[in-house]
């Protein structure tokens, strides 16, 4: 990094703002029928409309536009009474029509707000608009070739166009974050930069303080959240320190260059674009009616922010643990679900949110990470997992039990209480089975004993190993060591 | 409208035109361009631009794959039109 | 019901030879006219259903609609070998009524001319004289129907297509309210303007074949089905002083207005004070939309492809000045500019604004009169290469038949005889939706006048000097 420039930077105001394109969860593409996936073979996802034929038209598919809605909704944006689609016009190899229906003037949505949590402050960014477009098609150069795949060509995309409202590369970067746990919490878009469903293009400049905007530097090639940061961190360096010598900034687009940790300028020839932006005559105006709004805003599924704050009052619990819970909405939905299961059959007052968390975060997700699968996808339920807490808290089980049986719910799909039964764990907690079982390991080795007795704790433990063992790792730690303890003294008052 | 004016145009629609097309279109879009200014004559200042036709009415589709519907199962018979393929990619030469 | 050479039509399909008489008929009269360029019979025929009253009739489709395993050349090098994969959802939904598709039609290429000469692909002739042109750019569908081949054929209209040919060659020529057939299967020119016809010497013909396509279809969501009304037509509206008219056309829309006079229709002076800007504001819209249209011809995905290019943009350049026409260009270029970033408030905008003002004009003049009748052309058919006529002057020309499509509204051209040998034909308008108005007064009309093709007239060695009786 450049660290010449680091010093300068503290001097000016940064600007930065991105253009995030997010690839909607529908089905079908956004103007045909064709499914739409990922991965697939290449060309087989297409029919005559998004391989733009001759004769074809696009048809507006209606979960495309209510996932739009969505997003433009939960961002507190001012809805348009008519959204228009426009052409904008230019060509390229991978784009069907050489004109994308996109949406200019009339966008779904309007200045609208998003808060997001950094360094333990609120911050709220502006949101200029949301609009609704297609995908191109992709390509692949090969030496003198390039390879043209038109199945994410008609894909739906939303496009959000933030004020430059964000300060450096670390805010960004857990903006992104954010905006990720945001799209994947109202269900719109899986949020996935290495697959490129989402998509983020910025703009930073950089001026003396009070004087608003600078010169707008566009970044792009930003593949992951870390680029992002990384990017603009540096685009901020090399902006401060050319600006503290006297020089002017280019007004030009620069791509990040991951192998040598720098910006560089766009090579290609800077035409301007004139995208010659028309209606789109083939799509008629849509105009939500109050109707269609109600149904969208009763939709809308709690936003992250608003449930890590709930989760913090409402639990009791931890930043940390609300930063794991939150972390994905399928998580949150999972815990709250065994919060209320154990609430309601348990009937227990005390809320076992630290506890349901511990758990989570450990041993079931060493499971799901060692497997490979997903919490939703897994053999836990809510249930299961409340049923395996209430089995620790009456003391039917103790943790080592617990998490034997944890592995066989796993393994065998089975319910805790089921595998408690089959293998006999219940937990041995009667003093007489205890006294028992410490008599005996104490009269197999009497040397032990006389070194218990005289004090030495190590031989204690042996002894609780032992008793373990003995027990099938069933016994209760507590009882037995207070009788192995009641035992060792005998001992020494034998002699 | 000048051949600069002209080339410009045609670099944006993608045409490339000999020296002696760029004349003769040169002044037969100037013909017309002429011939639209008559329409600085009427005041229309007032009125909105007619962007649809008809525009009354919310058309949307269902988010479902027809049962049926021809036109997602031809990808084959549309890419035997394609003037270049490889292994179902369409080829086209890369800028070098 | 249709004329009586229905049973004719009907009775091709009954026998395998009447099929291959019918095919050699067709292929030896078309040699004169040149109005197809693929026929082939026996690619579509349909299945034989009874008590369906379109079954077996013969249709011909112009080439710029799609349909299935025919090709969809669109009267241009850029697109004379691609195969359309599918159907226009209108011609399917022909077939499903038993019609029988034979072949596709020439036309100016994309759909941008008044006579068809600006094909690439082959030149058709009047019917009435293979000196002049057939009209277009509907010219091949107009020039079938009246040499005899087909007694229907569908045309497209974007500003007059349908209409201005039919006059041309002596048939009716329907272009129907905006949306009310669906576009998906239309090759796109002017997307709001636009929109798929008939071409028929009968009227029931086309008023059948139109009730079997309208619909709202799925796959176009500008498409609409709105009731027809059925206001009876008490008082058709004419323009004072259209002006530009050649004096035979002159006379022949004088002279119709004194029949439908006498038909018991009260005639009505009406003013359309936007009129004169009809054709800037035309072809600044035609052209802007057709430039995008024309975008995805870049020969990378079907069509022709400039082998020996060596770069991208190298490729969709030289593709598209090698597959296109003159015309084409011109309207492409003219199209690009008028949107560009600093003339498009002045030109495109403008333009719609001038729409905007057709329309209310429109609006007030239906308030006073039922339907409007105009000449379809101040010309009739014109001699190929004609230079009384160049390009720009047929542009200007069409200022009676763009306003219609302007405005949405349906209208219809209608036979009314005779003048200098050569046919002679007028439209009628209607409000949005108001087909059966201008079915209405044509129906009456006929008692004037019915359409006749010119190897009856032929016949008749007077003919072609008498207006013609039922």
């Amino acid at each position: 990094m450049n660290s010449l420039g680091t010093e300068y930077t503290k001097e000016y105001t940064t600007f930065i703002g991105l253009e995030i394109h997010i690839q909607l969860l529908t089905a079908t593409k956004v103007f045909c029928d064709c499914a739409v996936g990922f991965g697939d073979e290449p060309n087989t996802h297409i029919c005559p409309i998004c391989l733009g034929y001759p004769g074809v038209l696009p048809a507006l598919n209606e979960s495309a536009l209510f996932q739009a809605y969505q997003v433009a909704t939960a961002l507190k944006c001012e809805l348009s009474p008519a959204t228009v689609f426009e052409r904008k016009n230019y060509f390229y190899p991978d784009m069907p029509k050489n004109y994308q229906i996109s949406q200019y003037q009339h966008p779904i949505g309007i200045n609208g707000t998003i808060e997001f949590p950094y360094r333990n402050e609120v911050r709220s960014i502006r949101i200029h608009d949301v609009h609704l477009e297609e995908d191109a098609g992709k390509m692949i150069h090969a030496g003198d070739i390039s390879l043209i795949d038109y199945n994410r060509a008609g894909t739906p995309l939303l496009e959000i166009v933030t004020e430059p409202d964000l300060t450096s590369g670390d805010e960004t970067e857990a903006f992104i974050h954010y905006f990720r746990r945001f799209v994947r919490y109202l269900e719109v878009c899986d949020g996935n930069m290495e697959e490129g469903s989402l998509r983020c293009d910025a703009n930073i400049s950089l001026n003396e303080p009070g004087r608003g905007l600078g010169t707008k530097v566009e970044v792009k090639n930003l593949n992951s959240s870390r680029f992002v940061r990384l990017a603009l961190n540096h685009e901020r360096e090399r902006q401060a320190k050319l600006l503290a010598e006297g020089s002017s900034i280019q007004q030009e687009t620069r791509l990040w260059n991951e192998n040598r940790d720098i910006t560089v300028v766009m090579r290609r020839k800077e035409e301007s674009h004139d995208y010659r932006y028309f209606p789109e005559p083939d799509l008629p105006p849509f105009r939500p009616t109050p109707d269609y709004l109600k149904t969208v805003e009763s939709s809308l599924e709690e936003l992250p922010l608003s449930r890590m704050n709930r989760f913090r009052g409402e639990y009791g619990l931890e930043d940390d643990a609300v930063a794991f819970l939150t972390e994905e909405k399928s998580r949150a939905d999972f815990f709250e679900t065994t919060a209320a299961i154990y609430a309601e059959e348990i009937k227990s007052d005390e809320t076992r949110g630290m506890e349901i968390y511990r758990w989570l975060s450990g041993d079931v997700l060493r499971h799901l990470n060692r497997s490979h699968t997903s919490l939703e996808n897994s053999n836990l339920t809510p249930r299961r997992l409340a049923g395996l807490i209430s089995l620790i808290n009456s003391g039917r089980i103790h943790g080592k039990i617990a998490k034997k049986i944890l592995h066989g719910v796993f393994e065998e799909d089975k319910d805790p209480e089921q595998l408690l039964e089959e293998k006999g764990l219940e937990q041995i907690t009667d003093p007489e089975r205890v006294r028992e079982m410490v008599q005996r390991v104490i009269s197999e080795d009497p040397a032990a004993a006389a070194q218990a007795a005289a004090g030495e704790e190590k031989v204690l433990g042996y002894f609780m190993g032992l008793i373990m063992k003995l027990s099938g790792g069933r016994v209760d730690p507590r009882i037995s060591r207070d009788i192995l303890q009641e035992e060792i003294l005998k001992e020494k008052e034998k002699e | 409208m000048d051949t600069r004016e002209l080339y410009t145009t045609a670099s944006l629609a993608q045409l490339s035109l000999t020296e002696t097309e760029a004349e003769k279109l040169s002044r037969e879009v100037s013909r017309m361009l002429d011939y639209f200014a008559r329409m600085r004559e009427i005041d229309v200042d007032s009125l909105e631009p007619t962007t649809h036709t008809f525009s009354k009415v919310n058309r949307l589709r269902k988010d479902v794959k027809e049962n049926g519907e021809r036109l997602s199962h031809m990808a084959d018979s549309l890419l035997d039109n394609a003037p270049e393929l490889e292994d179902r990619f369409i080829v086209i030469p890369n800028v070098l | 019901m249709f004329r009586s050479t229905e049973k004719y039509w009907k009775s091709v399909l009954e026998s395998q030879e009447k099929i291959e008489k019918y095919a050699a008929d067709v292929r030896q009269i078309d040699r004169r006219i040149g109005a197809f360029i693929e026929f082939d019979p026996h690619r579509a025929l349909p299945a034989p259903a009874e008590g369906n009253p379109l079954n077996g009739i013969p249709v011909a489709v112009k080439d710029n609609i799609a349909v299935e395993g025919f090709r969809l050349s669109c009267g241009s090098k850029m697109l004379s070998e691609v195969a359309s994969p599918y159907t226009a959802t209108a011609v399917q939904k022909l077939q499903e009524a038993g019609v029988w598709i034979v072949g596709k039609t020439n036309l100016d290429e994309f759909g941008m001319g008044s006579s068809t000469d600006n094909s690439a692909l082959q030149r058709t002739h009047n019917p009435w004289d293979t000196s002049r042109v057939a009209g277009g750019s509907s010219g091949g569908s107009a020039a079938a129907v009246a040499a005899g081949l087909v007694p229907a054929a569908l045309g497209s209209d974007t500003g007059g297509s349908i209409r201005q040919p039919a006059s041309f060659c002596g048939m009716y020529g329907l272009k129907p309210t905006y949306g009310s057939i669906s576009r998906f299967g239309l090759v796109a020119y002017a997307s709001s303007l636009e929109g798929i016809g008939i071409i028929s010497d009968s009227l029931s013909l086309t008023r059948s074949l139109f009730e079997t396509m309208r619909a709202e279809d799925r796959h176009d969501q500008t498409s609409l089905l709105l009731q027809g009304e059925s206001t009876p037509v008490r008082t058709i509206g004419v323009l004072s002083h259209p002006e530009g008219l050649s004096p035979a056309v002159d006379r022949a829309y004088r002279r119709t207005i004194d029949e439908l006079k006498n038909l018991g229709y009260t005639i009505k002076e009406v003013e359309l004070p936007t009129l004169d800007y009809v054709i800037p504001a035309y072809y600044t819209i035609a052209s802007a939309e057709a430039s995008a249209n024309l975008a995805r011809y870049a020969g990378v995905r079907y069509g022709h492809q400039n082998s020996l290019a060596e770069d991208p943009q190298e490729l969709m350049e030289t593709s598209r000045d090698q597959g296109f026409g003159a015309e084409v260009k011109l309207r492409i270029l003219l199209g690009t500019y008028v949107l560009r970033s600093g003339f498009q408030e002045q030109y495109y905008i403008r333009a719609q604004k001038i729409r905007t003002a057709l329309r209310r004009d429109f609006e007030e003049v239906f308030q006073s009169v039922d339907a409007l009748l105009s000449p379809t052309f101040p010309v009739q058919a014109f001699p190929h290469d004609s230079s009384d006529l160049d390009q720009f002057q047929q542009k200007l020309a069409d200022r009676f038949t763009a306003t219609a499509n302007l405005a949405g509204i349906p209208a219809l051209a209608f036979p009314v005889g005779f003048e200098e040998g050569l046919p002679a034909g007028m439209q009628l308008m209607a409000p949005m939706h108001g087909e059966e108005r201008l079915f209405e007064v044509c129906q009456k009309y006929q008692e004037v006048c019915t359409p006749i093709h010119p190897d009856r007239a032929a016949s008749r060695p007077h003919a072609k000097e008498e207006r013609s009786t039922p």
